[in-house]
């Protein structure tokens, strides 16, 4: 049981390509823009030119395709799992009906729902994977910092929610070598993981679920001793040695995204959508 | 409003585990049903509920809830309305459940946070996924009876031990006094 294996999130890939080397605050824009088209998409031609657009992406950024999905193989089943369920349970009043089993029936709505739904889950994982793989720790918060200082002024603590995401981000990977680590020390006393049924499967957190949290709460003391010893303290007259700069790139990335906006703004109007 | 150092670092560690329990899928205990799987990834924000007060709580569920959304279990996760807004209260009900009742008794005080935090988690989001059209409400009361209560129950244990063992590692002045 490898636990570290598969995990993409919080991970950074160094490069040099045209990704790479974009301004955070552009590629958290992007980001959030694509996110955001993503949730109003109900249109397959709309799909296809988002899946070519976030190819190109991972292609440019030289990222291999294999590792950022990596990440995403547990999940699989389960979305599966929950299209089939969308066919045969989702119904509206014109649906037709596909063909039918036992009690069940499964309409075109129904598998047009799903397949919509997992479109976006998939590219929902593929954007926020991308922006964290081509992104390090330190230009993410300083960009997000930066994105959200406006907030400040309807009194918001921006900088210290920041530093907040990024302890979670970056405690992950720690912590999931903590969780290798204890899972290995309790099969190593017998516990086997992988047999029983339900309930004894949760009973089996247990005995990783304290450990895990002591030892997160341990290191959370640790870190904040450090952190109050350096005198850490968010928000105003806090200056940064690295300041962040726009440049030809990201004119550059600026134009291919209003370019891509509008294409897929076009296509979500004129195509009539499945559902 | 300024967060404190202690703030900040619990709210992000149980933020790191909420996230951690997701992406290695130890978060989601195998129960046979349509939706696929209980959750246990809500326990961080219901701990910092308990054990730091609303804000952690508030700051954790919105961890959560941002991750289950970016990176979603299921499809109707990949909606902010049905993965994030339900989440942001699941750690601010804890702690008035918490404060209300931990006068009568603390390990009492915790099962019930535990389990009501649970049930605003399942009900809530089942309630918004409904709304939204994702799940006809009949499936939703189904997967709320037969997720709900076992995420009740292990919910409900996991916070009074946790609580218990976490309080012995934390400085003194942190924990309020033992009745």
């Amino acid at each position: 049981m490898e636990l570290t294996k598969n995990i993409t999130l919080g991970v950074y890939l160094p490069g040099k390509s045209f990704i790479h080397r974009l301004d955070p605050r552009t590629k958290i824009i992007a980001s959030g823009i694509i996110i955001s088209l993503l949730l109003i998409i109900r249109s397959y031609p709309a799909y296809g030119v988002v899946f070519l657009f976030v190819a190109a992406a991972v292609l440019i950024a030289g990222i291999p395709a294999g590792y950022a999905f990596s990440g995403f193989k547990p999940m699989l089943p389960v979305l599966i799992f929950m299209w089939i369920f969308q066919l045969f349970l989702y119904s509206s009043s014109d649906a037709k009906t596909l063909f039918s089993w036992w009690i069940f029936s499964a309409t075109d709505a129904g598998f047009h729902m799903g397949a919509l739904v997992t479109l976006r889950v998939i590219f929902l994982f593929g954007v926020t994977t991308l922006l964290t793989l081509t992104t390090s720790m330190v230009s993410l918060t300083d960009g997000l910092e930066s994105l959200l200082s406006p907030l400040k002024a309807i009194g918001l603590p921006t900088q210290e929610l920041v530093m907040t995401m990024v302890i979670a981000l970056r405690f992950v990977l720690i912590l999931a070598e903590e969780l290798d680590k204890i899972i290995k020390a309790q099969m190593a006393r017998g516990v086997a993981f992988d047999r029983g049924n339900f309930i004894q499967k949760t009973k089996k957190i247990f005995p990783v679920f304290l450990p895990l949290f002591i030892s997160a709460f341990k290191r959370a003391e640790e870190l904040i001793i450090a952190m109050e010893a350096r005198s850490y303290t968010g928000g105003r007259h806090r200056t940064k040695m690295k300041t962040l700069h726009l440049g030809r790139v990201d004119l550059e990335a600026g134009l291919i995204m209003i370019a891509f906006t509008a294409l897929i703004i076009y296509l979500i109007l004129i195509t009539v959508p499945p559902i | 409003m300024s967060l404190s150092v202690r703030k900040i670092v619990i709210s992000g560690i149980l933020g790191a585990i909420s996230i951690l329990l997701g992406v290695t899928r130890l978060g989601f205990i195998p129960v046979p049903t349509p939706a696929g799987h209980a959750t246990i990834m809500h326990i961080p924000a219901i701990l910092g509920g308990v054990l730091e007060g609303p804000v952690v709580g508030l700051i954790t569920g919105a961890i959560f809830g941002l991750f289950s959304f970016l990176q979603p279990g299921a499809p109707f996760f990949a909606d902010p309305l049905v993965s994030i807004f339900p989440r942001l209260f699941i750690g601010v009900v804890a702690y008035l459940v918490y404060f209300a009742t931990k006068r009568i008794n603390t390990v009492l005080a915790c099962v019930l946070a535990g389990a009501v935090g649970s049930a605003t988690n399942t009900i809530l989001v089942l309630g918004m996924a409904t709304i939204r059209g994702y799940l006809p409400s009949e499936v939703s009361v189904s997967i709320g009876v037969l997720h709900g209560v076992p995420e009740l129950i292990v919910a409900a244990i996991l916070t009074v031990i946790l609580v218990k063992g976490i309080r012995r590692i934390r400085p003194e002045e942190e924990n309020e006094p033992q009745p």
